[in-house]
């Protein structure tokens, strides 16, 4: 072959990569926007939601929430069909983001779990009642991480980047370190999607922007809101027995019941990394305000402080995966751990079950 | 093998060989310069576009006592992003020359010379929604992309930029003294 042919070769081959690559490109184009176009099935969550926001196309939008709470009533802009779709599909995203409820998840949930890794974390998990979690008489709790209050509050200074933290960035450091995954690009549709559904929350429930309200974040506990007894892993171990245990497994691996998710891990592969905030050893005060004011499910505000921090400690010290600043030696590490452990506890659990019922039998025959 | 040629021939594909092989060695060479001149250009340059200093220009003392920019905070990021935004709105051919081909000798060389403050803070508010005149949903750093490239004939900085950045966090802070809501609709004046 003569040096021109091979040239000639290589510019073809460049070329025709080029256009495969620019073809597949508008073919993905046309189809996200024949998606933007089609009708949304909504989760049944999202349609008691958003049927109770009385979300509906149209020239003006008032809210009933604000009605009933109020008397009042506020007049805003109303919404195009095309926004009343990425708003109910932003809604899907947070109540079913592992597209448990959708027939076909690239479609439904713009292919949200190519940006998650694991098969148990989804929005609502943390950000409960999708993003909106309030007590029987429709007051707004505390500490409940409300997706509307976090839009009026977003671009503020965050102290764990050191960034005017946008909340597009904020979302894309969630699919990061929550779900342990990738980041999807700031103008995919699964970023924007949630930022609308969020902006029409905090549109139904009349916030602010800029104010702050104390159901946005979490209820942070500090060692200083407690008697100081010091967070401690054995009692930790014997409340997440007793408490948490039951629904998240004996390991906090999650649990699954054909194919049901009944509970989120809190450990282990499927659970959020090291470099998340609910990881305890990187910020101490975020997941015990979490335990205190959402688990366990039913008996909220049940646990004291200190026993939301015991049991956070004891969590954070089970195996779990490395985040991006780990490193790769602490990721294989990990993943020995997590793959090693749960064998060895079983193994000690049985020993030690083994000899207690040894122990009770030669205590019942004496 | 043996790999000899008529005579004649070999000279002729050996200097063309040796043409192109150079060629393509240079051209791997240059774009390994290139590449790590924009590496280090791109380090460099950063620095004075994401600064925190922040020029006081005249009126901020005023815009900052009408729009009580304080409830933030006297100092700190926020704030300072706030008060470049101000620069960027009232002066931007001097703060965002890079994006505008107006100068000072245009009539309209600024932001301002169109929007008000709170004209930003209502179109901050009904941002992200569909513009049926491009039929798509269109965000608010978008909004200022297009202002860039059309109204100030320049070119549109990225949704990071501070250029563009920092007039949302300006129309945030208006917003919050209006006391808007997502949706607000500006009283006919």
């Amino acid at each position: 072959m003569t040096p021109r042919i091979r040239l000639f070769t290589k510019v073809f081959v460049v070329v025709l990569v080029a256009g495969v690559f620019y073809g597949l490109a508008a073919h993905k184009h046309t189809q996200r926007e024949q998606i933007r176009q089609t009708r949304v099935a909504l989760t049944p969550a999202c349609a008691e939601k958003l049927s109770r926001y009385a979300l509906a196309a149209g020239e003006q939008y008032r809210s009933p929430y604000v009605l009933k709470q109020t008397g009042g009533t506020v007049t805003l802009r109303g919404y195009s069909e095309e926004d009343v779709r990425a708003i109910q599909r932003g809604c899907n995203i947070i109540s079913d983001t592992q597209g448990r409820l959708a027939k076909d998840v690239s479609r439904e949930r713009w292919n949200t779990t190519r940006f998650i890794r694991g098969t148990h974390l989804e929005c609502d998990h943390c950000h409960q009642s999708i993003g909106d979690k309030q007590d029987a008489n429709g007051n707004r709790l505390k500490g409940s991480l409300n997706l509307g209050t976090s839009w009026v509050m977003a671009d503020m200074y965050d102290r764990f980047t050191g960034l005017l933290l946008p909340f597009e960035l904020r979302q894309m450091q969630c699919y990061i370190n929550s779900s342990n995954g990738y980041k999807p690009n700031i103008s995919d549709d699964l970023i924007r999607d949630v930022t609308a559904y969020s902006r029409f929350l905090s549109a139904a429930l009349d916030l602010k922007i800029g104010n702050h309200y104390e159901e946005q974040g979490i209820d942070e506990i500090a060692a200083s809101a407690t008697e100081k007894q010091g967070d401690d892993y054995v009692r930790g171990e014997a409340l997440f027995k007793g408490k948490c245990m039951h629904c998240h497994g004996r390991q906090a691996f999650g649990r699954e019941v054909n194919g049901q998710l009944i509970a989120p891990a809190i450990a282990g592969p499927n659970a959020w990394n090291m470099q998340s905030r609910n990881y305890f050893h990187y910020v101490s005060t975020i997941l015990p305000g979490f335990i205190c004011r959402n688990m366990p499910l039913g008996q909220e505000n049940t646990l004291t402080n200190q026993e939301c921090r015991d049991i956070a400690f004891y969590l954070s010290n089970l195996p779990r995966p490395a985040g991006d600043r780990q490193g790769p030696l602490i990721a294989l590490k990990q993943q020995v751990l997590m793959t090693a452990i749960p064998p060895l506890m079983r193994l000690t659990e049985s020993a030690r079950d083994t000899g207690i019922t040894v122990q009770a039998a030669q205590q019942h025959n004496q | 093998m043996n790999r000899s040629t008529p005579s004649g021939l070999k000279p002729v594909n050996r200097a063309r060989f040796s043409i192109l092989e150079m060629a393509s060695r240079a051209s791997t060479l240059l774009s390994a310069v290139g590449l790590g001149a924009f590496v280090v250009l791109a380090h460099f340059a950063s620095a004075s576009v994401f600064r925190s200093e922040v020029m006081a220009e005249s009126g901020w003392q005023t815009f900052r006592a009408q729009y009580q920019i304080d409830y933030f905070g006297t100092d700190g990021q926020f704030v300072r992003a706030i008060q470049n935004g101000y620069n960027l709105v009232f002066h931007t051919h001097k703060y965002a020359p890079r994006f505008t081909r107006r100068g000072p000798a245009d009539q309209v060389n600024s932001c301002s010379g169109c929007h008000t403050v709170e004209d930003l803070a209502y179109a901050f508010v009904n941002s992200d929604r569909f513009d049926p005149k491009v039929q798509k949903r269109v965000s608010f750093e978008e909004r200022v992309q297009r202002c860039y490239i059309g109204s100030l004939d320049g070119f549109a900085p990225t949704i990071y930029d501070p250029a563009v950045r920092d007039i949302r966090l300006l129309a945030r802070a208006v917003a919050h003294e209006l006391h808007l809501t997502e949706g607000a609709m500006r009283k006919a004046r």
